[in-house]
C-alpha cells in the first residue's frame, strides 16, 4: 500500500465507520474522529520523514499511478513534491486540532459533524496529492459538499446566506477550470495526468491566456484575491470555530497551491503576461484586507480581513517570480494556516465563554485569563511577523524577494506591501489591546474560565509551530526548494522562449539568503539543477 | 428471400419479452384470485430484467427488417436502461399505489407497453419504425399520466400531454412524408441520397421539432412542467428516464443520418441543434430556479439536463468526436435515468396526500422537505446524493456524465456551448441545494413523515448505489457506452 494514499483515505475511511456508529453515542464520535485524525497525522509523519528534499531527488514522491478511470483516460496519479508535502502536513496537524476544539462547542449532531470533518480532511490532502487534473478536480470540488454543510449546519444566526453565497461562489469560479482541464487533454497527446500534461502540452499563445485565466480565476476567488473576495468574510463570520480554522489554515491555500502546481507552470508565458496585473491585485488585496480589518467591530470578520491581507502576500511572493519570493510565498501559505487558524481558535474559545464575538462586549480580560491573553498576544505576534515568529520568517522572504525580484517597478510593489505589514501590526495590536488590556468594566466578563487542559491542548501545537518556525526555518525551507527551484527553471525557460529579457529570478546576488541562512547552507537560489525525469 | 429471417426476429426477442409481460400483467388482473397485487411488481421487474439480459446477451443482429432497424450496441444500451428505468419505477410505483388503494395490473402493463416502444426506437433506423416506435410508447404513457386522476391536476396533466403528444407525432409523420418525397424512402440512411433542399430541410426542421417535443427542449417544453407535475409521481419518473432515453436515441440515429447528408443539410441541421440546446440550458435552469414545487423543478430540471445532452448531440456531428460524444450521451441517460427516478421516488415519499376528493394546494413544496434530515436520515442523504448528482458534483456519476459530455464538446471544439453549459449548470447548483438547505438546515416542520414502503426504499437504494457506484467505478459502463457508441 503506498503511504500517501493510506494517509489520504484513513480519513474517509474513519468517517464511514462514524456512519455505522449508532446514532446517540456523541462521546464516541469525537474519540473516533479524534483516533482517527492523529493516527492520520502520525501516518503522515512518515512522508515527512521519508520525503528526500536533495536537489537529485524525484521530483514527485510516494508516487501511485493506476488507472482510474481508463476509458475516459482518468488516472489516480497520486504524489508529493516538497510544497504539497509540507501543505499536507499543515492539513494533517490542523486535523486533531479542529476535533479536538469543537469537542464541547459542538452538542448537536456531532457524529454528522464528525463525519464532515473527516471527509473534508480526505479531500484536502487528495487535492494537495492529486497528479491528475480530473483527480485533482474530484477533490476541489469534493470540498465544497462539507464545507457547506459544517457553515449551513452548524454556523451562526447567518449561515443560510453564508453557505450559499460560499458554494456558488466558489462552485461558479471552478466550473471554466473544468472546461479548461478538458481543453489540455485534447491539446497534450490525450491525457489528464499533470506530469504528462507539464511536458507535452501545445496550444496557442491565445489559447494559453484563456486556459491560464480559467484556471486562475478558480484559484483566485479561492484564495481569494481581490475583488474576488466577498464570499470569504461572511462564510468566516457564519462557520462554527473548526470550520473557520479549516476554512482559513487550509482552504485558502488551496488556492495558492493552485497557482505555484497548476496555473503557473502549465502556462508560464501567460502566467509572466498577467504577473503584474495579479501582483497589483495582490497589493491592492493587502492594503484592503488591513483597512477593512481596522474598521471591524466583529473579531471574527477581523481576522477574516486580515486573511484577504495576508493571502495577498502569498501571491505577491508568488508572482516576484524569484526564488525568495516564492519561497516566502509557500512559508507564508503554512504561517497564515498555523497563526490564523490559531487566532480562530482563540475567538472560539472566548466566543464558547462569552458568546459574543463583539469586540466592544470585552476589554481588561487579560487579569482574568492571562492564559488566553498569553496564547493570543504570541499568535498576534506571529501574525504581524516579528522577528522570531514564523510569520517574519515568511514576509522577511517575500517582501525581500519582491524588491530584488525582476518584476516592473519592484520596488514599488514591495514598498507599498511593507505599509500593510505595518497596517497589519497596528490592527492586530489594536485588536489586543480592546480585548485584554484597559479596564475590565462589563461584569460578564468577570468570571471567564482561563485556558482548560484541553484547549491548551489544542493551541499548544500551533504555539510550538510558531516558534520552531521562527527559529528554525531551514527544515520547512528545505522540502520546498526543489519544488520553487523547478518553478524558476520552468519560468527561466518561458522568458527565453518569448526573448524579451531577463524577467523572472533576481536582479543581484541575494541579500535576503545570505543574511537568513546560517553559513554553510546552501544559499536557496541555486545554479539550475537538471530536472528530475 | 429464402428461408426463415431469423436474425429479424432475433433483434425483437426483447421487445417481444416486454410484450408479453405487459399481456401477462394485464391477465393477472382477470385471473385475481385474492386482492393481493405485490408479486405484479415483482413481476414487472422479472420481465425488465429478463427483456434486459436477453438484449445484452442476444448476438448483435445488425440491421434487420430492410434496414428499417438495427440491432447493435447502441440500442442494446437504450433497452437496458430503459429496462432498468422501467423496474425501479415498478418498485416506486408499487409502494406509491398501494399506499393510495390503486395497485392494479394495467399499471404495470401499460408501463411494459411503453418499454416496448422505447426499447422499439433504440433500434428504428426508418422513419416508420420511429413512428410505431413513437407511438407506441407515447400511447402507453397518456394513458398512464391519467392514470390516478384525483383532483383536477392529473386530468390536466392527462389532457395536455395528450393533444400536445398528438401535435408533435404528427409534426414528425408529416416531416417523414416529406423527407420521404425527397429522398423516396423513409430509410434514415437514404437522407444523404435526397433531392431538394428545400423539401430535405422542411422535413427535418419538423422532425426536429417532433422530436424536440419528446425530449422535451426549448421552445417544444411548454407541456413538461405541468405533465411531470400531474402525472403520478412513479410515471414521471418513468418518462424522465423511459421517455427520455428513447427520444434522445431516436435523435442521435436521425442526427447521424442528417449529419452524413451533403454539407448544407448537415450544418443547417447541427445548427438547428444548437440552437434548440442554448435556449434549452439557458431557459430549463432559469425557469426551474424559481420554483417552490421540487417536483416541478425537477420538472424543469429535466428539460435542463435534455439541453446538455443535445450538446453531446451536436457534438457527434464532428467528425473526431462521433464515437465519444454518442457513448458521452449514453452514459449521461443511463445516470440520468437512475438520479431522476431516485429523487422522484423522494418526492413520491413526502408528497402530501389527497384527503377523498380534496386535493392538496401544494403537495410537494419545499417546506415537506423541511428538516428531513432529523427525520428520515436516510431519505435526507439519498435525496442529497441525487442532488449532488444532477447538479454534477464529484465524486457522483452525474459529475463524469457531466464531465463525459463536455469532453466531447470540446474534443468537437464546440467552445461556446461548452462554455454556456457549464455556466448554467452553475445555475442548477443553486436550486438544488436550496432543496439541501431545506433537508439539513433548516428545523422540522410538525408533520406527518410520508410514506414507509419497502419497495420504494428497495428502488432509491438501487439508485443510489446506481449514482454512487458509477461516479467511483465507472470504467465498466463507460466501456459498454464506448462500446454502443460505435454506430
Amino acid at each position: 500500500m503506498n503511504l500517501l494514499t493510506v494517509v489520504t483515505f484513513l480519513p474517509l475511511l474513519g468517517a464511514v465507520g462514524l456512519a455505522l456508529l449508532p446514532r446517540d453515542e456523541a462521546g464516541q464520535h469525537r474519540v473516533v474522529a479524534l483516533s482517527v485524525s492523529i493516527v492520520t497525522f502520525l501516518l503522515s509523519l512518515g512522508l515527512w520523514f521519508g520525503f528526500d528534499a536533495a536537489p537529485g531527488a524525484p521530483e514527485f514522491q510516494f508516487e501511485q499511478n493506476v488507472p482510474w478511470v481508463r476509458s475516459i483516460g482518468i488516472g489516480y496519479h497520486v504524489g508529493l513534491d516538497g510544497v504539497a508535502l509540507l501543505l499536507v502536513m499543515l492539513t494533517t496537524v490542523l486535523g486533531p486540532v479542529v476535533v479536538l476544539s469543537a469537542w464541547k462547542a459542538v452538542q448537536e449532531r456531532v457524529k454528522e459533524f464528525m463525519i464532515a470533518l473527516l471527509v473534508l480532511e480526505t479531500a484536502m490532502i487528495g487535492t494537495f496529492a492529486a497528479l491528475d487534473l480530473v483527480l485533482f478536480y474530484v477533490f476541489w470540488e469534493l470540498i465544497l459538499v462539507p464545507m457547506y454543510l459544517l457553515i449551513g449546519v452548524w454556523g451562526s444566526q447567518n449561515r443560510l446566506y453564508a453557505t450559499v453565497k460560499f458554494f456558488i461562489y466558489t462552485f461558479a469560479a471552478s466550473v471554466l477550470m473544468l472546461l479548461a482541464i478538458l481543453y489540455v487533454y485534447f491539446h497534450d497527446g490525450g491525457t489528464f495526468d499533470y506530469v504528462e500534461a507539464r511536458r507535452t502540452l501545445e496550444v496557442t499563445p491565445t489559447a494559453a491566456r484563456f486556459l491560464f485565466l480559467a484556471f486562475a480565476l478558480a484559484f483566485a476567488v479561492k484564495v481569494p484575491m481581490f475583488p474576488l473576495h466577498t464570499w470569504l468574510p461572511d462564510a468566516h463570520t457564519e462557520a462554527p470555530t473548526a470550520g473557520s480554522v479549516i476554512l482559513a489554515g487550509v482552504l485558502l491555500k488551496m488556492g495558492t497551491f493552485g497557482f505555484f502546481r497548476y496555473a503557473m507552470p502549465l502556462f508560464p508565458e501567460a502566467a509572466l503576461e498577467y504577473r503584474t496585473l495579479i501582483a497589483v491585485l495582490a497589493v491592492i488585496g493587502i492594503l484592503y484586507g488591513a483597512l477593512m480589518s481596522f474598521v471591524q467591530a466583529d473579531m471574527k470578520r477581523l481576522v477574516a480581513y486580515s486573511s484577504v491581507s495576508h493571502l495577498g502576500f502569498v501571491m505577491l511572493g508568488l508572482m516576484a517570480l524569484s526564488a525568495e519570493g516564492l519561497t516566502g510565498g509557500v512559508y507564508q501559505m503554512l504561517n497564515h494556516g498555523i497563526s490564523t487558524g490559531a487566532l480562530f481558535l482563540l475567538v472560539g474559545i472566548l466566543y464558547e465563554r462569552r458568546h459574543t464575538r463583539l469586540i466592544s462586549e470585552y476589554g481588561g480580560l487579560a487579569k482574568q485569563v492571562p492564559w488566553i491573553a498569553t496564547a493570543f498576544v504570541v499568535v498576534t505576534l506571529s501574525s504581524i511577523g516579528l522577528p522570531g515568529t514564523n510569520g517574519f520568517v515568511g514576509e522577511f522572504l517575500i517582501l525581500s524577494g519582491t524588491w530584488l525580484s525582476r518584476i516592473a517597478s519592484s520596488g514599488w510593489f514591495a514598498g507599498v506591501a511593507a505599509l500593510g505589514v505595518i497596517l497589519g501590526a497596528v490592527y492586530m495590536l489594536v485588536l489586543v489591546e480592546k480585548v485584554f488590556f484597559g479596564p475590565l468594566e462589563n461584569a460578564h466578563n468577570r468570571h471567564l474560565p482561563d485556558l482548560s487542559v484541553r484547549e491548551g491542548f489544542v493551541l499548544a501545537p500551533m504555539i510550538a509551530l510558531i516558534v520552531v518556525m521562527g527559529l528554525l526555518p531551514q527544515p520547512f525551507l528545505s522540502p520546498a526548494k526543489p519544488a520553487v527551484d523547478r518553478l524558476v527553471q520552468r519560468f527561466q525557460a518561458a522568458e527565453q522562449r518569448l526573448g524579451k529579457g531577463p524577467q523572472v529570478g533576481t536582479q543581484s546576488t541575494s541579500f535576503a539568503t545570505r543574511v537568513l541562512l546560517p553559513p554553510g547552507a546552501p544559499a536557496i537560489p541555486v545554479a539550475p539543477a537538471p530536472e528530475g525525469h | 428471400m429464402t428461408g426463415f429471417p431469423t436474425k429479424d426476429f432475433v433483434a425483437l426477442v426483447p421487445v417481444a419479452i416486454l410484450t408479453a409481460g405487459a399481456i401477462v400483467l394485464l391477465l393477472s388482473e382477470v385471473f385475481l384470485v385474492s386482492g393481493r397485487r405485490g408479486y405484479q411488481a415483482i413481476l414487472t421487474v422479472a420481465f425488465a430484467a429478463a427483456a434486459g439480459i436477453a438484449a445484452a446477451a442476444l448476438p448483435a443482429s445488425g440491421p434487420v427488417f430492410g434496414r428499417q432497424a438495427t440491432a447493435d450496441g447502441f440500442s442494446v444500451f437504450v433497452t437496458v436502461v430503459v429496462c432498468a428505468g422501467l423496474a425501479l419505477s415498478a418498485l416506486v410505483g408499487a409502494g406509491w399505489l398501494e399506499a393510495r388503494n390503486a395497485e392494479r395490473g394495467e399499471f404495470y402493463a401499460l408501463a411494459l407497453f411503453g418499454a416496448a416502444g422505447m426499447s422499439l426506437l433504440g433500434m428504428a433506423s426508418d422513419f416508420l419504425v420511429g413512428f410505431i416506435g413513437i407511438e407506441t410508447m407515447s400511447l402507453a404513457t397518456y394513458a398512464l399520466a391519467a392514470y390516478l386522476r384525483r383532483g383536477k391536476r392529473p386530468a390536466e396533466a392527462a389532457f395536455k400531454y395528450l393533444v400536445l403528444g398528438a401535435v408533435s407525432s404528427s409534426l414528425f409523420l408529416y416531416g417523414s412524408a416529406l423527407l420521404y418525397g425527397a429522398s423516396g424512402s423513409t430509410l434514415f440512411s437514404d437522407l444523404s441520397k435526397g433531392h431538394g433542399s428545400a423539401l430535405l430541410l422542411a422535413g427535418l426542421g419538423l422532425v426536429a421539432a417532433g422530436v424536440a417535443f419528446k425530449v422535451a427542449a426549448v421552445p417544444f417544453h411548454t407541456w413538461t412542467p405541468d405533465v411531470y407535475e400531474g402525472a403520478p409521481t412513479p410515471v414521471t419518473a418513468f418518462m424522465a428516464a423511459g421517455v427520455k432515453t428513447a427520444a434522445f436515441a431516436l435523435l442521435a440515429r436521425i442526427f447521424l443520418a442528417a449529419e452524413s447528408g451533403p454539407a448544407a443539410q448537415a450544418s443547417a441541421f447541427g445548427g438547428i441543434i444548437a440552437a434548440l440546446a442554448v435556449l434549452t440550458m439557458i431557459f430549463g435552469n432559469l425557469l426551474a430556479l424559481p420554483q417552490r414545487s421540487v417536483k416541478r423543478m425537477l420538472a424543469y430540471s429535466s428539460i435542463a439536463h435534455a439541453g446538455y445532452l443535445l450538446i453531446g448531440v451536436v457534438s457527434a456531428g464532428a467528425a473526431g468526436a462521433r464515437e465519444k460524444a454518442l457513448s458521452g450521451v449514453l452514459f449521461y441517460l443511463a445516470v440520468y435515468s437512475a438520479t431522476a427516478i431516485g429523487a422522484f421516488a423522494i418526492v413520491g415519499f413526502l408528497e402530501r396526500r389527497a384527503r377523498g376528493d380534496e386535493e392538496p394546494m401544494d403537495p410537494w413544496d419545499l417546506q415537506r422537505f423541511a428538516g428531513l434530515a432529523a427525520r428520515r436520515p436516510g431519505l435526507a442523504f439519498a435525496m442529497a446524493v441525487f442532488l449532488l448528482s444532477l447538479a454534477g458534483i464529484p465524486p457522483t456519476a452525474g459529475f463524469l456524465g457531466k464531465l463525459y459530455i463536455f469532453q466531447a464538446a470540446i474534443g468537437a471544439e464546440l467552445y461556446g456551448l461548452a462554455v454556456l453549459g457549464i455556466l448554467t449548470s452553475v445555475l442548477g447548483a443553486y436550486y438544488y441545494l436550496r432543496v439541501v438547505v431545506y433537508m439539513y438546515m433548516r428545523p422540522p416542520e410538525g408533520e406527518a413523515e410520508g410514506l414507509r414502503s419497502p419497495s420504494m426504499a428497495v428502488a432509491v437504494v438501487a439508485a443510489v448505489a446506481v449514482v454512487v457506484l458509477l461516479g467511483i467505478v465507472a470504467d465498466p459502463v463507460v466501456r459498454l457506452a464506448q462500446a454502443a457508441g460505435l454506430l
